[in-house]
Order: structure tokens, then C-alpha cells, then sequence
């Protein structure tokens, strides 16, 4: 149905989404708690910068980034005590000043184990935010459309995935219509190359 | 009861604009954008070639000290340490502020750091590369420099977890990694607006790859917030230990002039002050060259670094008379002696310098005029880390000639090799920083946009209060 709208990628290709442009940030927020109100699941909105309110609309969890980091700073702190206990104690046990390796000693191990931590937490949420944010990725449906490609640094756009289980193109343009879209377009995936 | 013309004028409380002249988002954008999308003007090529031949010249040193080996610097017996681990310090030192003003401001929710934090990040990322020169080249015979990580090797040897050397190579190690990834991850979407707006298609290319496919989604927008938080709070931490751990190298020691609790302190506070000055000494030229950017780097936000500035050279100011006072209080003979070799030895006039710079510069700074003086603020700034250069020497270079033993101490020269790596790292840094304003976007504009009035939506701030 989605002759409709304008099409945007490859008309012969599956349907990814129907998108829309909103003018202002309070426009998307409403469009996105009436969605929600209207039993849509499947949305992602796009926006230059982060939303107050935005992620409370759409219901999203918190992020899970700080459990992982608290998981790579424990899993530090055992990797650089062993790191250090091991060699220093058992393998090549150093002995400065006849100063003695039992536990008195274990303040000596705890800046290194300090800068490692702090190291692998970081990588850690790194590497957290861009694998749960679904990167790295070379390409995206969503780059099919023309007009996303060029303003989504500037404007608020907002897609309904075609897989949602009330998709319907003729209704969401009426939706998205009434609650202020604008552009609002059947975005196709694009054609494979050489095709 | 009191009507509405008796209420107090509450204006005078109002935080001045984070972006002046009421400029919008995409203004924001247009300034912050054009930096890099406009063609190269003439001055860059003139300075990349300027600080390029100096590190060029750094580089044939460096390479001419490996080859020959370290008697080509002025270190001598007893001054093992001389310019390698003083320029060190002082660059890991400098690095310091840039990750205090993008990660604890961030934390404290001082939004007046939004604009200058990414400089000032850069600034901590390229410190920390010319500070990185230094100790791998310092040990002499460079190919062994593998001994200093826990390598498990055919001589079965392993290095000593409990020296603070070894603490300083983990330290430095973790900094370099944890600043450059909170660098790089803060900027991921505002490389997503470079690639957006690119009109070639080699600039598309890379900024598609570093921007990683950055949408701008929700979920994206959720954990890079959360990241963003949870990197500052680390970057707070590693910062303070940092410090420590370098301060360390010298507290450890047994040294007169060396062997003080005061020294994690110490160099902490030099670090803030000497790298509060190099930021105000990049920030204030952008300022001129790119005139676009004076709504965005405020007046009142420089004046803030000033007081950041006041605050921590009043702060090094105590540490030097504690300093004193404590050699004079301690009653002993070596520590007393150390300090009076320090101001009345050969080595009298890098005290006396960097005294003379530390106790009166930053204190010019209590005078709104002077903090209001741009061009002023830039030369006494400049003249704060060349007083903070001379601190780190006069900490490294005279306490080490000056030891227990009178019949064992020594003096030190620098030789020309000294002198050009010296620059040589001068001119790393500044070919880094050349090559970001020009390459990157100098400025946090997500967060900047995020904060500007009316960009959020009208109805959350009840709902979710102080948010990002």
C-alpha cells in the first residue's frame, strides 16, 4: 500500500519503514506517546542531539551499560591482582629491603591494580555503547532515504518498522499526518549492488 | 504579603548564556561545522610547517640518541633524571586539566565547560603522547623497553610490581587509553554530522568510518549517555591517581627534597594550574582565528578557567611554603640543607624563576580587569607553564644534584640534543592540536544543542527534572 507515499531506495525491494520529519522535539515526543497509546512497538526515533523525556516515552529501560562496566572493573581487579600476585609471590618472588610478601604487603599492588581497573571499565563502556547501540555498521536501511541522509543532524525524524505487528502504511501515514509529520515516506531497502 | 513589584530582581542569579547572542542549534552547527568544511587558510599550513619541523627535528633526535645512546643528553652522575623526566612530568602534568575540566565539570553539571571540553580533552590526549616520549626513550637501550610490561619470557624475569616506576607505566598506559576513548566516543556524533553534511566522497568515507554508523537513535542516544557518565567518573578517578602515581616516583625515594606526603598534592594542583593555562593558551588564538567562535567560547567562560587558574597557583603557592616550612619544621639536617642548595646552590635559578612566576603570576587573576584583558591573559598563561616548566626542573634537576653526600654532587647542562627534543615534543603537540582543529569538530555540539534553551522539550523538565 505504500504506493501511496513517496518512495524512497528500491521500490521492488522489501519495505523497511515508513518515516516522517517532525518540527520541533515536543511534536516527536507527543507523535511517539500516541504511537505507543496506539499498540506500535517497532519505532526508532532519530534526533541531533538527546531528549529529555524522549527514551520515559518510549518506555525504554535504563541502560544496561552500568552493569557492564561494574562486571569489567571486577573482572580487572582479579586479572591485575593475579597479574601481580602470581609473578611477584610464586614465579619470581622479589624480595627489596627483606621487606615481606604476605598480605602487609598488598598495598604496594594496589595502584597498578587502580590504573587497570579504571582501563578495562573504560573500554568497557566503549565498547558497551557502540555494540549496544548496534555499531559498528557500514550501512542502514534508513540511509536509503535521501532527506534522512542530509538533515538527520538538524532534524527529528521518526520511523515505524515495517515488521511491527500493527503496520499498516495507509494507516500510519493518516497517524503520522495527523500528529505533525512531515515527508512522510515508504522507505525501501536499497538494491543490491549489480543488480 | 508582597506583590510582584517588591520581589527581588532574581536576574542578577541567572547563569550568563552557554552560547551568546541567542544563537540557535543549527547556527551551532554552521559555526562549529564550517571549522572543518571550510577551505584550509593560509596560517595553518604556515604553523603545521613550523611545528612539523620542530618535531621532524625531535624525531632525528630521538632516533640520533637511540642510535648513539643517552650520553648524548646532559644527564649525568648523580643526575640520572634531568630533562627526559622533567619534560615528562611536565606534559603529563599539563594533560591533567583538560581531563578535569571535560570530566569533573561534566559530573558537577558545570555546563559553562560544554564548549571547551572537547579542546581541552584533545589538549589531554596530545600531552599524554609527547609525555609518552619520554620514558620508553629514557632507559637507554629502547629495545628493552619490553622488560616494563609483565611479558612472561624465556628468562623466566619479571618486573618489580613494587615500584612506583612500574606503577608509572600502568598509569600512564591506562591514561593514554582511558582520555583518548573518552575523546574519541564523545565526538563519534558529532563525526555522524561531518559525514552527513560531507560534499566529497573521501570525507564521507572517513568520517562514515569513525562515526561508527551513528544513527542518532534513542537507544544509541541512552547508552551513549550512560557511557558519557560513567567515562567521566573514571577519568575523575584516574586523573587524582595519576598524578599520585608520577608524585610517587619521586615521594618513594629516600631523597631530601624528594621524600615528602605532600607530593601527590602537590603535583595534582601544579597539574590543574599548568593545564588551566594551556588550555586558556589554545582557546584564546581560536578565539581570534575563528571568529565564529567567540559566541561559543565565551568571555565569561574564560573568565572561569581564570579562577579555576587562581585557585590551583594559590594552591602551589602553599605547597612551596609548606614545602619550606616543613624542611625547617622536620629539623633535619639533609631536608633543610636540600632546600637551602635549592635556593642558594648552581641550581638557585630555576627556584628562584619558577618561585618568582608561580607565587605572582596566578594572583594578577583576582583582578576582574585583568581576567577581562583576552591578549593579557594569553601572555601571563603562557608565562604560568613556562613557571610550571621550572618547577618541574627545579624538582628533578636540583634535588638530585644535591643529595646526603656534598662530595657527590654535580650539576647539570642540557646539550643541544636536550634542547631540540625538548621543542621536538613542542612541536608534536602543537602539530596534534594543528591537525584536530582542522580534521575534527573542535566542539561538543550534541551537548552544546542539548543544553541551549528551548532544544528540549517543553513538558520533560517535570517529568524527568535536571537531565543531561
Amino acid at each position: 500500500m505504500s504506493h501511496y507515499l513517496p518512495v524512497a531506495g528500491c521500490k521492488d525491494e522489501p519495505l523497511y519503514a515508513i518515516g516522517a520529519r517532525f518540527e520541533s522535539p515536543d511534536a516527536l515526543v507527543h507523535a511517539v506517546e500516541t504511537l505507543r497509546k496506539n499498540g506500535y512497538s517497532s519505532y526508532e526515533c532519530f534526533t541531533p542531539y538527546p531528549l529529555h523525556g524522549l527514551p520515559e516515552a518510549m518506555r525504554l529501560k535504563k541502560s544496561i551499560l552500568s552493569f557492564l562496566v561494574l562486571g569489567g572493573g571486577i573482572t580487572a581487579v582479579l586479572i591485575a591482582l593475579s597479574m601481580e600476585l602470581i609473578p611477584s609471590t610464586l614465579i619470581y618472588p622479589l624480595i627489596v629491603d627483606g621487606k615481606p610478601l604476605n598480605l602487609s604487603a598488598l598495598p604496594q599492588y594496589i595502584p597498578i591494580t587502580v590504573a587497570l581497573t579504571l582501563m578495562i571499565g573504560a573500554i568497557t563502556a566503549v565498547a558497551g555503547m557502540i555494540l549496544l547501540g548496534g555499531m559498528p555498521r557500514l550501512n542502514n536501511p534508513m540511509f536509503a532515504w535521501d532527506l534522512f541522509c542530509a538533515e538527520s543532524y538538524r532534524g527529528f525524524f521518526l520511523a515505524v518498522e515495517a515488521n511491527d505487528r500493527k503496520f499498516s502504511a495507509a494507516s500510519l501515514k493518516e497517524l503520522l499526518h495527523d500528529l505533525g509529520g512531515h515527508e512522510i515516506t515508504a522507505i525501501h531497502q536499497e538494491a543490491p549492488e549489480g543488480r | 504579603m508582597t506583590n510582584e513589584t517588591d520581589a527581588p530582581d532574581l536576574s542578577v542569579l541567572a547563569r550568563p548564556p552557554q552560547v551568546l547572542n541567542n544563537r540557535g542549534p543549527r547556527w551551532v552547527t554552521d559555526a562549529v561545522c564550517s571549522i572543518v568544511e571550510s577551505k584550509t587558510p593560509l596560517w595553518w599550513y604556515a604553523a603545521i610547517t613550523l611545528s612539523g619541523t620542530f618535531a621532524a627535528i625531535g624525531g632525528a633526535c630521538i632516533l640520533y640518541m637511540i642510535v648513539t645512546g643517552v650520553g648524548v643528553w646532559g644527564s649525568n652522575s648523580p643526575c640520572f633524571w634531568a630533562w627526559d623526566i622533567t619534560n615528562f612530568i611536565f606534559w603529563v602534568s599539563m594533560a591533567h586539566a583538560g581531563s578535569l575540566i571535560s570530566a569533573l565539570l561534566f559530573l558537577t553539571r558545570q555546563k559553562w565547560s560544554l564548549s571547551i571540553s572537547r579542546a581541552a580533552e584533545a589538549m589531554t590526549v596530545f600531552a599524554i603522547v609527547c609525555a609518552g616520549v619520554y620514558p620508553a626513550i629514557h632507559i637507554g637501550r629502547v629495545w628493552f623497553v619490553w622488560f616494563l610490561f609483565p611479558v612472561p619470557n624465556s628468562y623466566g624475569m619479571w618486573p618489580n610490581f613494587s615500584s612506583p616506576l612500574l606503577w608509572d607505566v600502568f598509569a600512564v598506559t591506562s591514561y593514554l587509553t582511558v582520555s583518548s576513548l573518552f575523546w574519541f566516543a564523545g565526538m563519534v556524533p558529532d563525526l555522524a554530522v561531518l559525514r552527513d553534511r560531507a560534499t566529497t566522497k573521501i570525507r564521507k568515507f572517513c568520517y562514515g568510518i569513525f562515526s561508527l554508523g551513528w544513527l542518532g537513535t534513542t537507544r544509541q542516544w541512552r547508552h551513549y549517555e550512560m557511557m558519557y557518565v560513567l567515562l567521566a567518573g573514571l577519568t575523575s578517578v584516574l586523573v587524582v591517581t595519576v598524578t599520585t602515581i608520577v608524585a610517587s616516583d619521586c615521594a618513594t625515594s629516600v631523597v631530601p627534597g624528594w621524600h615528602a606526603t605532600i607530593f601527590p598534592f602537590y603535583f595534582m594542583v601544579g597539574a590543574v594550574y599548568s593545564g588551566s593555562a594551556a588550555v586558556l593558551t589554545l582557546l584564546i588564538p581560536l578565539r581570534v582565528v575563528y571568529p565564529q567562535l567567540k559566541d561559543l567560547i565565551t568571555p565569561s567562560q574564560l573568565d572561569k578557567v581564570c579562577k579555576l587558574l587562581l585557585m590551583m597557583g594559590s594552591c602551589v603557592a602553599y605547597v612551596y611554603v609548606m614545602e619550606l616550612f616543613n624542611a625547617w619544621y622536620s629539623a633535619n639536617t639533609f631536608e633543610r640543607g636540600a632546600f637551602w642548595e635549592r635556593f642558594n646552590g648552581s641550581c638557585a635559578w630555576y627556584a628562584i624563576t619558577c618561585l618568582s612566576i608561580n607565587l605572582t603570576i596566578p594572583q594578577l587573576f583576582w583582578f576582574k580587569a585583568v581576567r577581562r584583558c583576552l591578549p593579557l591573559v594569553f601572555i601571563l598563561a603562557i608565562l604560568c607553564n613556562v613557571g610550571m616548566w621550572f618547577e618541574r626542573f627545579m624538582i628533578v634537576t636540583s634535588t638530585l644534584t644535591h643529595d646526603f653526600l656534598p662530595s657527590s654532587w654535580g650539576n647539570f647542562h642540557p646539550t643541544i640534543v636536550d634542547i631540540l627534543t625538548a621543542t621536538g615534543t613542542l612541536g608534536i603537540f602543537f602539530t596534534l592540536f594543528l591537525l584536530f582543529i582542522r580534521f575534527v569538530p573542535i566542539m561538543s555540539m550534541n551537548e552544546l544543542k542539548a543544553a541551549l534553551p528551548g532544544t528540549q522539550p517543553t513538558f520533560a523538565h517535570n517529568s524527568t527534572g535536571e537531565g543531561h
